[in-house]
């Protein structure tokens, strides 16, 4: 099985430990994307999977082998690296077959594996330019066709996409899921794009200043976040987050703040004797009505932009002091938006969390 | 010249002094040479009394005459070509790979290493050292003595160190997942990445070796193995000393000041010749295109 490994994984640079303890399963096939801001530790723990840094602490296995004293060559590992790293010196037939003339492959193979690779990602025309003859995407494409050549077990990338204008980040994020569908080879992808994130991978690993915050697919972490981290770092635009007070009033709990008061859902870890507890309450922009249903509380606000999307819009309000972003659908029309003054609120969309150190209520892995 | 018309009065004024002062620089660079050639070309009479001034003056070839039919020319000329090349060869032998070593953090005890190298710069150990060094180690009047005794330079290793360390990470990084080892990642990557660097230390190698003249004058006894510049040395001495030579001077169509330019004459010409050939190299933005930071 082609999948990798860590076990506690750790990474110091002198005494400054920057990833604490990291344990992860890549299955074989699967699309691993590490997300977190920047800073994390997410270029550390790939670098370590390939071999470019040393394992302070902790275990990696590669295909059921034990890697961390085997040299990035011989991992049978592929990295793609967020400045590309190609050899302005040789064009690129000679750029994609480097790894393999290195590892002495007969010519004829050399050449029937760039040419297979060329047309995979479309290369064909430019095997003999030079890389600064080439467009920002058509250099990631020759980077990937470095990594494909070689038919690794494992494919890392670092932030692949970021040197990239918004449009073909989009058309090439495409293009590497396609290629994972196609190829099949166990993926680790490292962004601090939480939108990458989420549209290439099987499974999202955020991280959060050198621990894993929560693992997921993209839907768990969307709609059942660990923590405020997960929720606020997950979904665009980003959760809404409130302050409040618990108040227990007959069988039902409410959230208090300032002159508002919204009905919390039921939960199995809030209760009435957590009156007067702090809390955070999360909610996700689309998750937040204009109008009025039989089961809503309101709140009043004012609107102080539009911002439109065509179908969709975002409207921009204050909430305690706070921005507060609503993203609604404009069917077409923008008038109605316009006379907004109140929003409307299920309980059920609510996220409540734990006013001191941000963990959600009721979350499902816990209540299991 | 670029259009004028995008720049300021200011600018303007600005561009034409520098545009002068380039003009003057390239004169005084360039006169010498002129001279030389001229007073090459002219008779020893002309010469001696000092009315050469742009062109030659009773144009003639007999200093030339007088050094090419010189065996002892021929020889020493050969040598400086051994020297040169043999020089050049081993200092890029040796500062290649030192310079790419001590550019790479992973060199164990690397500021300590390259606090030794930068050392040699500031402090050596004089002269007679030296050569009692040389003699100890039996490399007085030897080839290999001259072209080993000089091939490591310390400022030439900085030099392409830093390079080195300014070539992105990713280079090194990307080669070693592609299988190269060490050497490989040097010899196919840093290397060819590092040409202007290595043709400006070669050309700085190829210079100092081709006028290299003081420590040839002391360690080589041995007539047969002297360059052509201690060869000039010699030429110059023995012309003025000859009285014979003075005395005949009159009837005679050379003096040692046209053999004397005859010889510089040769000696820059394979310089000149070989300084287009690697201005190529001089190129800058060799890295483009290759990484996007
Ligand atoms: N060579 C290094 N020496 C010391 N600290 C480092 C080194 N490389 C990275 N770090 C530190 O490790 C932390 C994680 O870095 P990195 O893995 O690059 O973050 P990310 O890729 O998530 O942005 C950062 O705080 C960074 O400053
Ligand atoms: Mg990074």
């Amino acid at each position: 099985m082609s999948g990798v490994t860590l076990e506690k994984i750790v990474k110091s640079y002198g005494k400054i430990e920057v990833v604490h303890g990291i344990d992860l399963v890549v299955a074989e096939k699967e699309f691993v994307v590490l997300v977190g801001p920047s800073g994390c530790g997410k270029s550390t723990t790939l670098r370590m999977v390939a071999g470019l840094e040393e394992i302070s602490a902790g275990r990696i296995t590669i295909d059921d082998r034990v890697v961390n004293e085997v040299a990035p060559k011989d991992r049978d590992v592929a990295m793609v690296f967020q400045n590309y790293a190609l050899y302005p010196h040789l064009n690129v037939k000679e750029n994609i077959a480097f790894g393999l003339r290195i590892r002495k492959e007969s010519k004829a193979n050399i050449e029937k594996q760039v040419a297979e690779v060329a047309e995979i990602l479309g290369l064909t025309e430019y095997l003999e330019r030079r890389p600064a003859d080439l467009s920002g995407g058509q250099r990631q494409r020759v980077a990937m066709g470095r990594a494909i050549v070689r038919h690794p077990k494992v494919f890392l990338f670092d932030e692949p996409l970021s040197n990239l204008d918004a449009k073909l980040r989009t058309q090439m994020r495409a293009e590497i899921k396609r290629l994972h569908k196609r190829l099949g080879v166990t993926s680790i992808y490292v962004t601090h794009d939480q939108v990458e994130a989420m549209t290439l991978a099987d499974r999202i690993v955020v991280m959060c200043d050198g621990r894993i915050e929560q693992v997921g697919t993209p839907m768990d972490l969307f709609n059942h976040p660990k923590n405020l981290f997960v929720a606020s770092f997950i979904g665009s635009p980003p959760m809404n987050q409130i302050q409040a007070e618990v108040e227990a009033s007959g069988d039902k709990l409410f959230a208090k703040f300032g002159a508002h008061r919204l009905e919390l859902p039921m939960l199995h870890e809030l209760g009435a004797n957590d009156h007067g507890r702090k809390v955070t309450l999360g909610i996700r922009p689309e998750h937040i009505m204009t109008q009025a249903d039989p089961d809503t509380d309101a709140i009043e606000v004012e609107l102080d932009l539009i911002e439109t999307l065509g179908s969709e819009a975002l409207l921009h309000t204050t909430v305690m002091g706070k921005p507060f972003v609503v993203k609604t659908e404009t069917r077409g029309d923008l008038s109605h938006l316009e006379n907004v003054r109140a929003l409307h609120f299920k309980p059920d969309m609510l996220k409540v969390f734990d006013g001191v150190n941000g963990d959600v209520f009721d979350h499902p892995e816990r209540l299991k | 010249m670029a259009n004028m018309n995008l720049y300021s009065r200011g600018d303007k004024f600005f561009v034409r002094i520098n545009m002068v002062l380039v003009g003057l620089f390239t004169l005084a660079t360039l006169y010498p040479f002129i001279y030389i050639a001229a007073v090459s070309l002219s008779s020893g009479m002309a010469a001696r009394s000092g009315v050469v001034v742009l062109t030659p003056v009773e144009a003639t070839f007999a200093a030339y005459q007088q050094i090419l039919v010189d065996p002892d020319f021929w020889n020493s000329y050969l040598n400086t070509f051994i020297y040169t090349i043999g020089g050049t060869i081993m200092s890029l032998l040796l500062v290649i790979p030192a310079a790419y070593a001590l550019s790479r953090p992973q060199l164990i005890g690397r500021r300590f290493w390259n606090l030794m190298v930068a050392f040699t710069m500031w402090f050596n150990a004089g002269m007679i050292p030296f050569w009692l060094n040389m003699r100890d180690l039996g490399l007085l009047d030897s080839y290999f003595g001259i072209i080993i005794g000089f091939a490591v330079n310390a400022f030439n290793i900085i030099l392409l160190r830093n390079f080195f360390e300014s070539i992105p990470r990713s280079f090194e990084e990307a080669a070693r997942m592609d299988g190269a080892n060490e050497f490989q990642v040097l010899w196919k990557v840093f290397i060819p990445l590092s040409k202007p660097a290595i043709a400006t230390i070669t050309l700085f190698c190829v210079v100092a070796r081709w006028n290299g003249f003081f420590w040839a004058m002391i360690l080589l006894q041995d007539e047969g193995k002297i360059p052509l510049q201690v060869y000039l040395r010699k030429t110059i001495a023995e012309l003025s000393d000859d009285h014979e030579f003075s005395s005949t001077l009159l009837s005679s169509l050379y003096s040692a000041e046209t053999v004397n330019a005859a010889i510089i004459v040769c000696s820059i010409i394979p310089v000149l010749l070989f300084y287009p050939f690697i201005q190529k190299y001089f190129n800058k933005g060799i890295l483009l295109g290759g990484v996007k930071e």
